[in-house]
């Protein structure tokens, strides 16, 4: 099964944040608990664990780009 | 909250601190406070590109030395007429709060009758100019918050050391913002000096209570073991830039070069040399020996300190082409 990884709303005047940085890359084994990547908005910088297991199939955006809240970044294959 | 005294200036030993208390510590108690200061600073953000923030060579000839945060945000410069707090508390919420680390700061100076507020940046302002900033990350399962209180900080050195040179660059770093600063003791009624500051808000935000870690041996050969390893390293406050795109301009006796550099982690990734300068030499041999070299100049003096560059180019040589590349 896929499921969809998307950009967290960290607070609620939250419009968008920065995808700072990729702790896992297309390919590789995703533990849920995992930091899978990193977020910067309103000079806060926060790690975003995974909430699945498996393998990260896709990334949609690259680090720098900043992606609207609930945007979908990622795609983890959980087969 | 307990309160760790931390007398020591050395910004890579502070930031180890912080560091060493979140990942490896784990104190019982649900909330530190640390004050301190440094010796002339520039602290970056966690994601910003620090060549694009800082003017490099002036740091390098005055001393001040560069580190790179574990938080968000952007650049300032701090020394010894300055102090940073820090909270440090268990658990991550869920949403962003800033205004719970702030206000006991606001209280404390409202005893020293200084009018501060919050302004939409979670900066502290007095009369709309700024004299704090904040940033926070959330790490192992803790909550940093760290700020800045300028009281009576150098602003031309701060403004020497934060003006970069012209050149063009394409990143996606988050980009500093620049506003207009003041100094606490110039809006104090009575005045105090910077140990007497910190006392009246260590106490004030303390809240009269005394309760106290004190670093042991073991913790201090730990931080000072990090502040090494990660802080003070090149990897760390240059290397960890996101990827940038830089174009850098010299005019010698010898004519124009313009370098067109990608960097990715800290290295040389790609190189184009234009220019009207005459060379012996095909410029592809530079531009190669440029590629895989650290961002740095003494890395890149011996990428290029070879035989056939060094007689290359008519009137140019290897110390300026440096000078100019990086």
């Amino acid at each position: 099964m896929k499921k969809n990884i998307q950009m967290p709303k960290l607070s609620e005047q939250m419009e968008s944040g920065v995808l700072a940085s990729w702790n896992k890359e297309v390919g590789e084994v995703v533990e849920k608990g995992e930091v899978l990547f990193e977020i910067e908005m309103d000079k806060v910088v926060s790690e975003v664990e995974s909430m699945e297991s498996g393998v990260l199939e896709a990334v949609f955006f690259e680090e720098g780009d900043e992606i609207k809240a609930d945007e979908i970044i990622a795609v983890i294959n959980c087969d | 909250m307990i309160y760790i005294e931390n007398d020591s200036t050395d910004p890579f030993f502070n930031f180890a601190l912080e560091y060493y208390l979140i990942t490896e510590k784990n104190l019982p108690e649900d909330q530190i406070f640390i004050f301190w200061r440094t010796e002339p600073t520039l602290m970056v953000g966690k994601y910003q590109n620090t060549i694009e923030e800082i003017n490099q060579n002036y740091a390098k000839e005055n001393g001040i030395k560069v580190v790179r945060r574990i938080t968000g945000g952007g650049t300032i410069y701090t020394d010894m007429g300055g102090w940073q707090f820090s909270f440090i508390t268990r658990g991550q919420s869920d949403t962003i709060d800033f205004s719970k680390y702030i206000s006991p700061v606001i209280e404390g100076l409202k005893k020293l009758d200084v009018p501060a507020e919050f302004n939409s940046r979670n900066d502290l302002v007095i009369q709309g100019k700024k004299f704090s900033g904040n940033a926070q990350c959330m790490l192992n399962g803790y909550t940093l918050h760290h700020g800045s209180l300028l009281f009576s900080t150098d602003f031309e050195q701060m403004v020497k050391c934060l003006t970069v040179d012209d050149y063009k660059i394409i990143s996606k770093g988050i980009k500093s913002v620049k506003e207009r600063v003041t100094n606490i003791s110039d809006h104090l009624t009575k005045p105090i000096d910077t140990d007497t500051f910190k006392k009246l808000m260590v106490d004030s935000i303390m809240q009269g209570s005394k309760e106290h870690y004190q670093l042991t041996d073991t913790d201090l050969a730990r931080i000072k073991a990090i502040a090494k390893e990660k802080f003070a390293s090149w990897e760390w406050n240059y290397g960890k830039s996101p990827k940038f795109n830089i174009t850098k301009t010299g005019r010698f006796d010898g004519g124009k070069m313009e370098f067109k550099l990608d960097v990715n982690k800290g290295k040389i990734t790609d190189c184009h040399i234009y220019g009207d300068f005459f060379g012996t030499m095909d410029i592809s041999v530079l531009s190669n020996a440029l590629i895989g070299a650290d961002y740095e100049k003494e890395s890149i003096k011996k990428a290029i300190a070879q035989g056939d560059i060094k007689q290359g180019f008519y009137n140019i040589n290897v110390d300026e082409l440096a000078d100019i590349i990086c």
